[in-house]
C-alpha cells in the first residue's frame, strides 16, 4: 500500500503518478458519458437530457476541484511539521513529523498509556488476588513468631484468610475493562487513520468523482468524496492537535501520571509474581511476624488502588473521549462537505457505533 | 485553477507566520481571495450558484474575523466568567475553584475506599475463621462464622460503586485540567483559525465548541453540585437527623468459630414508619447493648450488618450527590454545549454518542 508522505519520490510524486491518473481517467471517463449524453440529447431533441449533460458539467468540475484541493491539502500536511503548528500557538510540541505523522503518533502513544494504565491495574488486581488467596494457621496458646503449643502435640488452632480484598477487586474490575477498552479504542481508529493515510483515499476519491455524474449515484459519490476529504484533512488534523497536547493528555515522555503526587511507574513491573513463590513466602511470613510481610512483598511502597483508577480514567479521557471527539468531527465534517455537493447524506447510524 | 492552487500553496507557508492572529489575518485573506475567484468565475460564466455561495461564504469569513476580533479585542470576557467571585468561593478561577472541589472529593473517596477496604478485610478474616483440632490424624473442624459471609457481597458492591465514583470525578479533574492548558491558549484560536476555510469549517466550530465547553461549562457544572450539595447538607440531612459527612462507626466484632450456637433474634421496630422505622429500630438495637457484644456468631454477624447499613447512609453523600450525578450533570451539560456551540460555529456535531459515555 503506497504511504502518502513517505512515498519513493516524494508526495508529488504519488499525487502525479497515483491519484492525478486516476482521477484523469475517471472524469475523462465521465466528460465521454456526459458528452454522449449531450450529443444524443441534440439528436433526439430532449432537453432534459440536453440540460442533465449541461448541470453534469458542472458537478464533475466541482468534483475535479475538491481532488484537486485534496491532493493540495495532502502535500501541505506532509510538509507542515507538527512542531511548527505548536509553535504558532506559542506551545512546545512533544512530538515531531508532519501532521499525518502527529496523528497516528498520538493515537499509538494513546494505545501505550492505556497499555500502561491496563498494567497498573492488572498489577493491583494480580496481588490482590494472591493476597485473597493466602491462609494462614493460628495456632492455639501462642507463645509468639506464629508459633503456638496447640501445634506442638498436634493440630489446634484457628485457620483464617487475612487478606480480604473484594472491595479493592470489585473497584478495579471495572476500570480493567476501562483500560483495556481504551487501548483497543486507539488501535482501532490509528487502523481507521492508516488505512486512510496508506490507501483509501486513492480509491474513493478517484471512484467518488465518477460515481458522482453517475445518475442516480450522486449521492453514493458525494459520500466517497465527503469521506476522503474529511479523513484525510479534518480527522489527523485533529489528532495532530491532540498531540501537540501530548505532555498533559498522555503525560509524555513518561506515560504515567502522578496521581497525589506519586508516580504510578513502581507497578509496571510485574516481575514479583514471577519471582515470589509460595514456599519462600510462607518462611517469610512464619519468621518475621505475620501476613503482613507478604502484603509488602507486592506492595513495597504500599498499593494505591485510587491511582490505580485514576490512571485508567486518564486513559479513558486520552484514548476514548477525545479520539471519539474527533471521530465525531470527522463523521459531522463529511455530513457537511456532503450536504456541499448537494447531497444530504443521514450518518447518525454510523456515529451510534461510538 | 493556476491562481486558486498558488492560493492554496499560501496555506503552509501561513503556518510559518509566528504569531496565530498574522496567519489567521492570512488564512481570511486566503479565503477572501479565494471567494472572490468564485464570484468572477460565476459572474463570467452566468453561474448563479456559484455567486450565491461565494456570497454566503463570505459571509463566513466575516464571522470568522469578527471571532478573531473578538479572542483579541476582548480576551477578557471569558476571563471574566472565569473569575466570577460569586462562582469560585475565594479561588482564583472557577477551574481552579473545580479542580479543588473535585480534588476534595478525590481524597474523600480515597479514604471511603480505604475505610471499606478495612470493613473487607475485617469481615474476611472473621467470616473465614475455622478451629481446626486433630491428634494422630483424628480431630475435627468446626467453621461457626458463617454468618459473616452475607457481608461480603455488599461490601463488594460498595467497592465497585466508589470505584466507579472515583473513575468520574478522576476524569472530570482530568478535562479541567485539559482545559487549563489548552483551551484558551491553543484549542480556541485554532477553532477560529480553521473555521476560515470551507472545508475544516466543521473542525473548527468543533475546536471552538469543546475549548468554551471546557473552559466554562464543566467548572460550571462542578461548582454548580457543590451549591447542591451544600444545599442538602443544610437542609435535607439536618431534617434527616443525622450528619452524611460524618464518619460511619462501623463495628465488625470478634467471631468465634467454635461457637455453633443460634438465638432466635428480633428486633422490636416500634411505632415508627418507612425508613425512620428501620433506622430507629437498628438504632435501638444498636445502642440497647448486649446485641453486638451477643452471646452468639449470628448476632455478631447481623450486628456488624446493621451498623454497615447504618453507616452507608453517610457515604451517600459523597458518592452518590457529589461523585456521581454532579459528573454526569457536569458532562451532560458540556455535552449539550458542544452541540449547540458547534452548530452557532458552522456544522452541528452528533455528540449525542459521548453523552452515552456517561
Amino acid at each position: 500500500m503506497p504511504d502518502i508522505c513517505a512515498a519513493a519520490g516524494g508526495v508529488s510524486e504519488l499525487i502525479a503518478n497515483n491519484i492525478f491518473t486516476m482521477v484523469a481517467v475517471s472524469a475523462v471517463t465521465a466528460s465521454v458519458i456526459i458528452a454522449a449524453s449531450y450529443m444524443i440529447g441534440q439528436f433526439l431533441q430532449n432537453p432534459r437530457l440536453t440540460a442533465w449533460s449541461k448541470s453534469e458539467v458542472i458537478q464533475l468540475l466541482v468534483s475535479v476541484s475538491s481532488a484537486i484541493i485534496l491532493v493540495a491539502m495532502m502535500s501541505g500536511f506532509c510538509s507542515i511539521q507538527i512542531g511548527d503548528i505548536a509553535a504558532i500557538f506559542s506551545q512546545t510540541s512533544p512530538g515531531a513529523g508532519n501532521i499525518y505523522q502527529g496523528g497516528m503518533d498520538y493515537l499509538r502513544d494513546a494505545a501505550i498509556y492505556a497499555g500502561n494504565a491496563k498494567t497498573v491495574v492488572r498489577y493491583h488486581l494480580e496481588a490482590y488476588t494472591v493476597l485473597s488467596s493466602v491462609s494462614k494457621f493460628e495456632c492455639d496458646f501462642p507463645i509468639g513468631g506464629g508459633i503456638g503449643l496447640g501445634c506442638m502435640f498436634g493440630y489446634s488452632g484457628t485457620s483464617v484468610q487475612p487478606f480480604g480484598t473484594t472491595a479493592y477487586t470489585s473497584a478495579l474490575n471495572v476500570m480493567f475493562n476501562s483500560a483495556i477498552i481504551s487501548q483497543m479504542s486507539a488501535l482501532n481508529l490509528l487502523i481507521i487513520l492508516s488505512a486512510f493515510y496508506k490507501g483509501i483515499v486513492f480509491l474513493f476519491l478517484p471512484l467518488g468523482i465518477f460515481l458522482r455524474t453517475m445518475p442516480y449515484m450522486r449521492g453514493f459519490g458525494a459520500l466517497l468524496i465527503a469521506l476522503s476529504l474529511s479523513f484525510i484533512i479534518v480527522f489527523p488534523l485533529l489528532l495532530g492537535a491532540l498531540s501537540i497536547m501530548g505532555n498533559v493528555l498522555i503525560d509524555k515522555p513518561a506515560f504515567v501520571p502522578n496521581v497525589g503526587g506519586t508516580s504510578l511507574g513502581g507497578f509496571l513491573d510485574e516481575g514479583v509474581f514471577n519471582s515470589a513463590s509460595g514456599l519462600g513466602q510462607s518462611a517469610a511470613a512464619g519468621a518475621f511476624g505475620g501476613s503482613d510481610s507478604i502484603r509488602s512483598t507486592y506492595f513495597p511502597d504500599g498499593d494505591n488502588p485510587v491511582g490505580a483508577i485514576t490512571f485508567a480514567a486518564c486513559a479513558f479521557v486520552a484514548a476514548v473521549f477525545l479520539p471519539m471527539v474527533a471521530l465525531l468531527g470527522a463523521i459531522g465534517s463529511t455530513v457537511y462537505l456532503a450536504r456541499l455537493y448537494g447531497e444530504e447524506i443521514d450518518l447518525s447510524r454510523i456515529t451510534q457505533l461510538v | 485553477m493556476k491562481r486558486i492552487m498558488l492560493l492554496l500553496m499560501l496555506v503552509p507557508l501561513a503556518f510559518a507566520a509566528g504569531e496565530w492572529t498574522g496567519v489567521a489575518a492570512l488564512a481570511i485573506a486566503t479565503s477572501v481571495g479565494l471567494l472572490v475567484i468564485l464570484f468572477m468565475v460565476g459572474h463570467g460564466f452566468s453561474i448563479n450558484e456559484l455567486e450565491i455561495t461565494a456570497k454566503e461564504e463570505l459571509y463566513q469569513v466575516i464571522v470568522a474575523g469578527l471571532l478573531v476580533i473578538f479572542l483579541v479585542a476582548s480576551d477578557n470576557v471569558l476571563d471574566m466568567i472565569s473569575n466570577n467571585q460569586e462562582l469560585t468561593g475565594g479561588a482564583a478561577t472557577i477551574q481552579d475553584a473545580a479542580v479543588q472541589s473535585l480534588g476534595n472529593d478525590l481524597s474523600s473517596l480515597n479514604s471511603l475506599l480505604s475505610a471499606v477496604g478495612g470493613y473487607d478485610q475485617s469481615t474476611a478474616y472473621q467470616a473465614s475463621r475455622t478451629l481446626q483440632c486433630s491428634i494422630m490424624s483424628i480431630g475435627y473442624s468446626v467453621s461457626g462464622c458463617g454468618g459473616y459471609s452475607m457481608l461480603t457481597t455488599p461490601i463488594s458492591m460498595a467497592g465497585g460503586i466508589i470505584g466507579f465514583a472515583t473513575a468520574e470525578v478522576s476524569t472530570m479533574k482530568r478535562l479541567i485540567e485539559i482545559s487549563q492548558a489548552f483551551a484558551m491558549p491553543f484549542l480556541l484560536p485554532l477553532g477560529i483559525l480553521l473555521r476560515t476555510f470551507k472545508i475544516t469549517r466543521g473542525a473548527g466550530g468543533l475546536l471552538i465548541a469543546v475549548a468554551i465547553s471546557l473552559h466554562i461549562i464543566v467548572p460550571i457544572g462542578v461548582i454548580f453540585n457543590d451549591m447542591l450539595g451544600a444545599t442538602f447538607l443544610a437542609d435535607t440531612a439536618k431534617s434527616a437527623g443525622y450528619d452524611p459527612t460524618s464518619a460511619p462507626d462501623v463495628q465488625v466484632k470478634s467471631c468465634n468459630p467454635g461457637d455453633v450456637t443460634t438465638t432466635p433474634f428480633f428486633v422490636d421496630l416500634g411505632a415508627a414508619s418507612g425508613a425512620e422505622k428501620a433506622y430507629s429500630g437498628i438504632s435501638d438495637w444498636m445502642s440497647g447493648g448486649g446485641v453486638c457484644d451477643g452471646d452468639n456468631n449470628e448476632d455478631r454477624a447481623t450486628c456488624a450488618y446493621g451498623t454497615l447499613r447504618l453507616g452507608l447512609r453517610n457515604y451517600l453523600y459523597i458518592i452518590l450527590l457529589k461523585a456521581t450525578i454532579g459528573p454526569a450533570l457536569a458532562l451532560l451539560m458540556m455535552a449539550a454545549s458542544i452541540r449547540a456551540l458547534s452548530a452557532l460555529g458552522g456544522a452541528e456535531i452528533d455528540v449525542s454518542a459521548i453523552s452515552r459515555f456517561i
